[in-house]
């Protein structure tokens, strides 16, 4: 955990320094009327003062307190696996069209997650993603139709 | 207006959509791994098309529904549906061991009922008051009630203040993004139309809430289910009726006050109550052995909650807890703005959300001792079908809103941002309430400088202010202050 707040207080301070260096070329105040850079300078410098709290608190922590976050076991791996294929349906979904696209996604998770049977996947994926279709598409009148198929 | 409101929800539409909502959210509350907060967000997109009335009973039923449907799981298989019902497992599955499953269903599902109708009633009584007390405040009020519930959201959620206050700042951050409401200034949109009208908080929501938990649920994708019990007789007994009638109501008034706190939710709306129970019972060491009132004070105490995370979001637009946000979209969506303003323009709505409150709670009830076995079953679906229909759902409902492919991919993004954040112990809730507070905070803290012509004193010119400021420094300080007597008794 100790590895992780570092991290955290780190990405959020980054985060924060972002927020005062793009604020800062914003209008400045007018007769004492903060400008909309004002407020996210408050909220960035509370930022930096929570992360610097968190970074000193874990620095002080005791060793035997800590605890590990699991990052690179087999099933964490599965959740990378997964993102990337969902950033890949997600790339691919306005291309393609949402029938095909999100058929083949949950036929590949399905059979990948759960080992059934090539139809009962097939099946059970192609009628989803036609429910989903007509739900949307139909009954609440959502455009569902693009891409170069359906 | 009684006639108004009657004939606004005596309708075959919305009863069924009440009990379709009631109904999905039974079934997604007892699976684990999907919460009422997952629920609701995928329920929402549903809603775009539909009025208001049917659209907020709809989510309310899957609310109500899914925070009594987490006991399913807890009492059958030792494992919560919903963090709410945690509390639950402690005297819920030693039932079970003894082959009483059926038992400790029905007094959970009795329990509930009071719970729910104790913060319906809450909620009808406090409501309407705190709404006229709350069209007295200016900009100065408001912006120092925001900080508040900021300061509150922070202090509760998760085991560290610093790591909250950082996931609340985060969510302020991205209200940022968009037009500036004063100026009319471009800010953080890198000339980027889709951000120019400001980061859609559905989507966001969706993500942190449904797309990150179906991340986690994929890390144990490969263990087996496990396998349930029959259950029988959950007519709950003579002697069973006393014990849930005497504890479940005072559960429900300690749940209703828990959720009108901005940011408790439900889960500690059930331990506190769990906990009140044990310390008034006069045989404590029996909690945890699986006695009627280890299941009944934290039923009652989770559905008390439900009524009261809707008074300060339909009073002042602040959120009671997390589903709470949600409904808050739910009704921006429909074009209405949550505060003291909704009472008196739309009278009807608010007092049919009132009695539709009610009416999913005998749904419950209803569904609850009558279609237990089938609920049972429903947790036989495998989670490894059921997660990739959800990330489904999750890319769907976050389309629907806009029909902008852009909303897809800032949902996935804050799905992968959330997954990691609950890896780091980082509570996400602060960042969603951060993002519907921040904005109120902004441009209330703005137009008061306006008022008072750059004046500083503006925020402490009235006792409601010095209230607020108050509030805020002990919840702030408080914890401190209290673990340093600690430390020095201990010393």
């Amino acid at each position: 955990m100790r590895k992780a707040n570092f991290i955290v207080s780190g990405t959020f301070t980054l985060f924060a320094i972002f927020i005062i260096a793009i604020s800062l070329g914003y209008p400045p105040s007018n007769h004492g009327v903060p400008g909309p850079g004002m407020f996210p300078i408050i909220i960035a410098s509370l930022i930096i003062l929570s992360a610097l709290t968190l970074f000193i608190f874990t620095l002080r922590m005791p060793k035997e307190l800590d605890t590990t976050i699991d990052l690179k076991s087999k099933n964490v791996v599965n959740v990378y696996i997964t993102m990337g294929g969902l950033v890949l349906y997600f790339v691919l979904l306005p291309l393609v069209g949402f029938v095909v696209t999100t058929s083949i996604m949950l036929i590949l998770f399905i059979k990948w997650f759960s080992k059934r049977a090539w139809w009962k996947t097939i099946l059970i994926s192609v009628l989803f993603t036609v429910a989903i279709y007509l739900l949307f598409g139909s009954v609440l009148n959502v455009p569902m139709n693009y891409g170069l198929l359906i | 207006m009684l006639l108004e409101v009657l004939n606004s929800v005596f309708s075959v539409q919305i009863f069924l959509f009440i009990i379709l909502g009631v109904f999905t959210g039974i079934c997604i509350g007892s699976l684990p791994g999907l919460t009422a907060t997952m629920g609701v967000a995928l329920v929402l997109p549903l809603t775009f098309g539909m009025e208001a009335t049917p659209g907020i009973l709809l989510l309310i039923g899957v609310y109500v529904g899914a925070i009594y449907g987490g006991s399913i799981s807890a009492i059958l298989l030792r494992t919560p549906g919903t963090p709410a019902a945690a509390a639950t497992v402690l005297d819920g599955y030693e039932f079970s061991k003894r082959g009483e499953s059926g038992r400790a269903m029905g007094i959970s599902t009795v329990s509930s009922f009071l719970g729910g109708v104790v913060s319906v009633l809450a909620l009808w009584l406090i409501s309407p008051q705190l709404a006229k007390l709350a069209l007295r405040f200016s900009a100065p009020e408001f912006f120092l009630l925001a900080v508040f519930g900021l300061s509150i959201i922070a202090s509760i959620s998760g085991n560290s203040l610093a790591k909250g206050v950082l996931c609340g700042a985060l969510g302020i951050s991205l209200s940022f993004i968009g037009i500036d409401g004063i100026t009319g200034y471009p800010r953080f949109t890198f000339n980027n139309i889709n951000l120019l009208s400001g980061m859609s908080f559905i989507p966001v929501m969706i993500g942190l809430f449904a797309m990150s938990q179906a991340f986690s649920t994929v890390e144990n994708i490969f263990t087996p289910d496990q396998v349930t019990q029959k259950i029988s007789k959950v007519w709950p007994s003579k002697k069973d009726w006393k014990v849930i009638l005497k504890t479940a109501p005072l559960s429900g008034a300690i749940g209703t006050i828990i959720g009108i706190v901005p940011g408790a939710g439900a889960e500690i709306g059930a331990f506190v109550s769990y906990s009140q129970a044990k310390r008034s019972s006069r045989h404590p060491e029996l909690f945890g052995t699986g006695i009627p009132e280890g299941i009944a004070a934290p039923e009652g105490g989770n559905n008390g909650v439900t009524g009261g995370a809707l008074i300060p979001m339909l009073t002042m637009g602040v959120p009671g807890d997390a589903v709470a946000a949600i409904l808050i979209g739910a009704l921006t969506v429909q074009g209405l703005q949550p505060g003291p303003l909704l009472f008196t323009e739309h009278t009807t709505l608010v007092y049919s959300i009132f009695l539709g409150m009610f009416i999913a709670n005998v749904t419950m009830l209803v569904l609850g001792l009558s279609s237990l076995k089938l609920f049972v079953k429903v947790l036989s679906v495998p989670k490894a079908i059921l997660t990739p229909m959800i990330f489904v759902l999750c890319v769907v409902g976050s389309y629907a809103i806009n029909t902008n492919f852009f909303d897809v991919g800032v949902m996935l993004f804050f799905g992968i941002l959330g997954y990691f954040l609950q890896k780091a112990d980082v509570s996400v809730s602060p960042a969603v309430l951060g993002l519907i507070l921040g904005p109120m905070a902004e441009s209330n803290f703005r137009r008061a400088l306006l008022m008072s012509e750059g004046s500083y004193s503006i925020f402490v010119a009235s006792p409601i202010a010095w209230v607020f400021v108050a509030l805020t420094l002990v919840t702030l300080l408080g914890p401190v202050v209290t673990e340093r007597l600690k430390k020095r008794k201990v010393a």
